[in-house]
């Protein structure tokens, strides 16, 4: 696979190593990946396999241990915390298990408090677009504890895109959610890259959730050890079942 | 169980010590006070065991009024019962003796010696002739004094003045000033420090003649010749005196008596310590609640999954329990250690105003430890009793299940609570104004008061929830205008859970009320004060002692008129008397009719000037106050007895109001109180200049004859005589608010522990914060603004309550010519005060939080 320069998230022979000595253990080991805007990416592999570990040094949650990586077009390895956290605020989007909303907010400010905490402008028609893209819009002044979990999730997915990020992270998304908030999240997802064009990243150990991505890379032993195009679920379960 | 209490205690060694702290200070303040208590008695008992060591009996002048003040109103004993002592069987020896504390010890400039204002006593002695086998005053350097015009000084005032053997001394007393030469330095007993009070040895004849005793003694010791006891020789010298004129108390009694007398003065000292300390136990137990419900209610899994494993809810509850049990412990040791500190802080306190606490020996009495340890660890538990009550309705469901919780049961407590909450506040309320207005008697008020307090702060912070959501959206408003959406979230989480936040602004609310009461209370007796004064004293000077209310000689009134250009001088006197029938104490005060009314002013209820002017020596001005607690009027005879006995009998002629700095409770004309009831010195001697005088050169006049002739008396002009009751009051509340103080240092660390137990729940949703892009200073900012607005809302409410209270106090007390003032700058302080508070209490939390690692933060459940 080609490391392209057009990439919305990139890497290059990045390792994280946790641990010293004898004991040291290589989350991540060696791993070069390039991510296209306007791509649904899963990155799949057994538990251990160090795909979160990968998520949060591409995301600049956590630093590597060698090696480079870049989120559009700025080198984010060697960033310090305050960079790093402008750059998670302006270009990132997050989407957790989780959800974690906080509580004491509505659907709505839940979704704006990205860029309220930017001290940004809400952008209204995008809101009104989002609201009405996640289906929430007619809950937008209830609080978490008051919504579904699947409607808390794509409230979620709404806070990840309203400042129009250049990728979203999603680590496990659906794994708090039953088959039919899944889907909807899913597909969720998947618009805003159909129609948006973000770059999604998104994080499982699903292969049900793996099959909505266009491609899918899989992680044995903080090594990729396959990297492919996406056809259909059979093909991803077959391939999970390599493992 | 108790292995898991232990287990969680210790496993959380910085969360115990921190919640530990909210007991710690109160502890320390109560081991403290108790330490303090312990060794001044101990330190009274051997001075006053060693001054009357050898003594078999003493005989004194018999006080029949004893009066608030320490000093001894009693006439002096006819020096002639020395000789009648002497003739008694069994008596091997008698010695007549001076012991007088109206005598000023002054340096080269005329001032008194040790601090300005107040300050421990002179006090002159006698020389014991040599063969006496009690000599309490041992010379260390030098001589006794074996002329008129020689003494000896204790050693610490040597040292701390800088006098040697050799030196120049001058000492003033009623009979004028003197200079001696310092024959020798001494110590009194075995050199323990008398308070910080000063002696000088003078012969017999010459303490005799400075304190204006010629011919007459302050005490005759005895001993007893071989084969007669103490208690023997003193019903056979009783019964040779004259009954109604002398005490006669064998030596142990003596002591006895006076190290109780100087014990009680300083009881009332440890009782107010004693308080204070029961403030800040009170505030700390509202943090005990807090932290373990909040600790409690993090854990509710943990409790639930022992519960499935089989634990009873009683087990649950003891394993609560006994952690708290384990803080009270830990606070309570910490809190006796503490308790030196304080120890320190009071003597320092004490010594800024120039008073050195006897505390030879400080000694940790096995008592004190026995009781810190209860309070501190039984406050721990009654706090943590309801928490513990909670953790045992957990359902054990809960270990598995992610529980809504019993909406219904939380609503139905919810109800209950309000009630009780309803009740206690409903009894706090009814109960502070029976304490302020029903009864006369001040402790009974006190207690009414205290207890009211207590169940109004109760009731409070338990229906404080309530109002949290509505007065932290006011608070919280500006800072949410001024920093948008950190301002937001740090007013929401402050309304999160607003019992929490109402308990641990509770906290702060009871330190805080209570300051602005004292405050506002002060600033009320300070207008009063400024008030009266304008409209009572209308002369140019009054003079007074030095110290502002010991007495001063009656020669200082004849020596001023004779200056030029001093038109009226009118000088009072005050005793301490006893009414019959009530047998009631009142402090009687002599006017001087002819020339009151030129520099003062009264307000009569049932009367006039007239009356003043035209007082005859049976006839008495009442103030109205008191006539009423009397039930008296204009007319009515009564008798009234002085402190040696004296008794006279008087016509009620006029009723006065408001008058109090003339007229105290009871006004007679001066000659009778000086020579019917056995007043010796006067209390302040009012002083008009005349008609075209030169006020500036009269009064320096006035000072310079004053610093010449009688150094511990000065004079004072309106405005300065203001600004010294001023100084008192406020060198008062300055010690009160240090106390106080503590109390709301501790709910500082209240805030501190809520928010540090706050975040640690929050972590997920701080590492969602970091994730999505806030940064660390929004993270802090955040924490710091929530920190605030509790603060904000504490010391608020606090404030309100406060007010209150003090108008409510001085009302009760507008008789007394109370008048209410409040500082406009009062909301400014309190607002600044709460947000230093807030900020203070917010730094390491914040920091914490903005530390937090995002990562972790995130998988952290």
């Amino acid at each position: 696979m080609e490391v392209g320069g057009r990439s919305a998230v990139r890497c290059e022979d990045l390792r994280r190593v946790f641990g010293a000595g004898e004991a040291a253990v290589a989350a991540v080991d060696g791993v070069s990946l390039g991510f296209p805007s306007g791509e649904l990416t899963s990155i799949v592999g057994p538990s251990g396999s160090g795909k979160s570990t990968l998520m949060h040094v591409l995301a600049g949650l956590d630093r590597p241990t060698s090696g480079r990586a870049w989120v559009a077009g700025t080198e984010i390895t060697g960033l310090d915390d305050g960079r790093l956290t402008e750059l998670r605020r302006d270009k990132l989007g997050f989407v957790f298990q989780f959800f974690n909303l906080i509580p004491v907010l509505s659907a709505e400010e839940n979704i704006t408090l990205p860029l309220r905490i930017a001290g940004r402008d809400v952008d209204a028609e995008w809101l009104a677009a989002l609201l009405e893209t996640v289906g929430i819009a007619d809950r937008s002044t209830h609080r978490p504890a008051e919504l579904s979990g699947g409607q808390q999730q794509r409230v979620a997915v709404a806070r990840a895109l309203i400042s129009k990020p250049a990728v979203v992270f999603a680590d496990e998304p659906t794994g708090n959610l039953d088959s039919a908030a899944s889907t909807q999240v899913l597909e969720l997802l998947r618009r805003s890259v159909d129609l948006l064009g973000r770059s999604v990243i998104l994080v499982t150990h699903d292969p049900r959730v793996a099959s909505y991505a266009d491609r899918m890379v899989m992680l044995v032993d903080g090594k990729v050890s396959s990297d492919t195009r996406v056809e259909g679920e059979d093909q991803v379960l077959r391939l999970m079942q390599t493992v | 169980m108790f292995s898991l209490a232990i287990r969680n205690f210790s496993a959380r060694k910085l969360r115990a010590l921190s919640t530990a702290a909210a007991v710690f200070f109160g502890v320390a303040m109560i081991a403290g006070t108790l330490m303090l208590t312990a060794s001044v008695n101990n330190s009274f008992d051997d001075i006053f065991a060693e001054v009357n060591e050898g003594i078999d009996v003493t005989v004194r002048p018999k006080v029949a009024v004893e009066g608030e003040f320490g000093t001894s109103f009693a006439r002096a004993l006819p020096e002639t019962l020395v000789e009648d002592v002497w003739a008694v069987e069994g008596v091997d020896l008698a010695v007549g003796a001076i012991g007088d504390d109206t005598i000023t010890i002054v340096d080269e400039d005329g001032n008194r010696i040790g601090p300005p204002q107040g300050g421990p006593p002179h006090i002159a002695i006698s020389r014991l002739p040599e063969d006496a086998p009690f000599q309490s005053f041992t010379i260390v350097d030098g001589a006794h004094p074996a002329a008129d015009g020689e003494v000896a000084i204790d050693s610490i005032t040597a040292e701390s003045e800088g006098y040697e053997v050799g030196d120049t001394i001058r000492v003033t007393g009623a009979a004028g000033e003197r200079d001696y030469t310092v024959a020798g330095i001494g110590e009194f007993g075995s050199g323990t420090p008398l308070g910080g009070a000063s002696l000088v040895e003078f012969t017999l004849a010459e303490a005799q003649r400075l304190t204006g005793k010629r011919g007459r003694v302050d005490e005759i010791d005895a001993t007893a010749a071989e084969g007669t006891t103490a208690a023997e020789l003193a019903t056979a010298i009783s019964a040779a005196l004259p009954a109604d004129e002398v005490e006669v108390r064998t030596g142990e009694q003596t002591a006895e008596e006076d190290a109780g007398d100087i014990q009680e003065g300083f009881g009332f000292l440890s009782t107010a310590l004693l308080v204070f300390a029961g403030i800040a136990v009170f505030v700390g137990a509202f943090l005990i609640f807090n932290t373990f419900s909040i600790t409690v209610a993090q854990r509710m899994r943990e409790f639930a999954m022992l519960r499935t494993l089989g634990a009873s809810s009683r087990q649950v509850m003891a394993a609560v329990l006994i952690e708290a049990a384990l803080v009270g412990l830990l606070a309570s040791l910490l809190g006796i250690a503490g308790g030196f500190g304080f120890v320190e802080l009071i003597k320092g306190l004490f010594k800024a105003m120039g008073f050195e606490l006897p505390t030879s020996g400080l000694a940790l009495e096995a008592s004190t430890v026995a009781i810190a340890i209860a309070v501190g660890v039984l406050t721990t538990m009654v706090a943590a009793l309801n928490p513990a009550l909670r953790a045992t309705r957990v359902a054990p469901l809960e270990a598995l299940v992610e529980s809504a919780g019993s909406t219904e049961r939380e609503h139905e407590r919810s109800r209950r609570r309000t009630i009780i909450a309803s009740i206690l506040v409903a009894a706090g309320v009814v109960l502070l104004p029976l304490g302020l207005f029903a009864t006369d008697d001040i402790e009974m008020a006190l207690q009414l008061l205290g207890l009211g307090l207590v169940l109004l702060f109760i009731g409070l912070a338990m229906v404080g929830d309530r109002f949290v959501g509505p007065i932290a959206s006011v608070l919280g408003w500006p800072i949410e205008r001024l920093r948008g959406v950190t301002g937001r979230l740090a007013r929401e989480n402050a309304q999160r859970q607003p019992g929490r936040t109402a308990t641990t602004a509770a906290a702060l609310m009871i330190g805080v009320a209570l300051v602005v009461f004292v405050g506002v209370f002060a600033s009320s007796i300070r207008a009063s004060l400024s008030d009266t004064l304008d409209r009572q004293f209308v002369g140019d000077i009054a003079i007074v002692n030095t110290d502002g209310f010991s007495p001063i000689p009656t020669r200082i009134a004849d020596e001023v008129s004779a200056l030029d250009g001093v038109g009226v001088v009118s000088p009072t006197t005050l005793i301490p008397a006893e009414i019959a029938p009530s047998a009631n104490e009142a402090t009687v005060g002599g006017i001087e009719p002819r020339t009151l009314g030129r520099v003062a002013s009264l307000d009569w209820t049932d009367g006039s000037d007239e009356i003043v002017a035209n007082l005859a020596p049976d006839e008495a001005i009442f103030d109205e106050n008191f006539a009423e607690q009397e039930g008296v009027g204009v007319g009515d005879e009564l008798e009234i007895t002085g402190p040696s006995g004296d008794v006279i009998t008087v016509t009620i002629a006029g009723i006065t109001t408001r008058s109090r700095f003339i007229v105290d409770q009871v006004a007679l004309t001066r000659d009778t109180v000086l020579e019917r009831l056995g007043a010796r010195d006067d209390t302040t001697t009012f002083v008009n200049f005349a008609e075209g005088a030169d006020p500036k050169a009269t009064r320096e006049q006035v000072d310079a004859l004053l610093a010449e002739r009688f150094p511990n008396a000065e004079a004072r002009s309106q405005e300065e005589f203001k600004q010294d009751r001023e100084n008192e009051i406020n060198q008062l509340i300055a010690l009160i608010y240090v106390l106080l103080g503590l109390s709301v240092l501790v709910s500082i660390f209240g805030v501190v522990n809520t928010l540090s137990l706050t975040i640690f729940e929050r972590t997920r949703e701080l590492g969602m914060l970091r994730a999505i892009g806030t940064s660390r200073r929004q993270v802090r900012r955040m924490i710091r603004y929530e920190s605030v607005v509790v603060a904000l809302l504490g010391a608020v409410v606090g404030a309100v309550i406060g007010l209150i209270l003090a108008v409510a106090a001085v009302r009760a007390l507008e008789d007394e010519g109370l008048e209410l003032s409040i500082s406009p700058s009062l909301p400014l302080v309190v607002l600044i005060a709460a947000i230093l508070i807030g900020v203070v209490a917010a730094i390491g939390p914040a920091r914490r939080a903005s530390r937090l690692d995002v990562i972790q933060a995130l998988q952290y459940e």
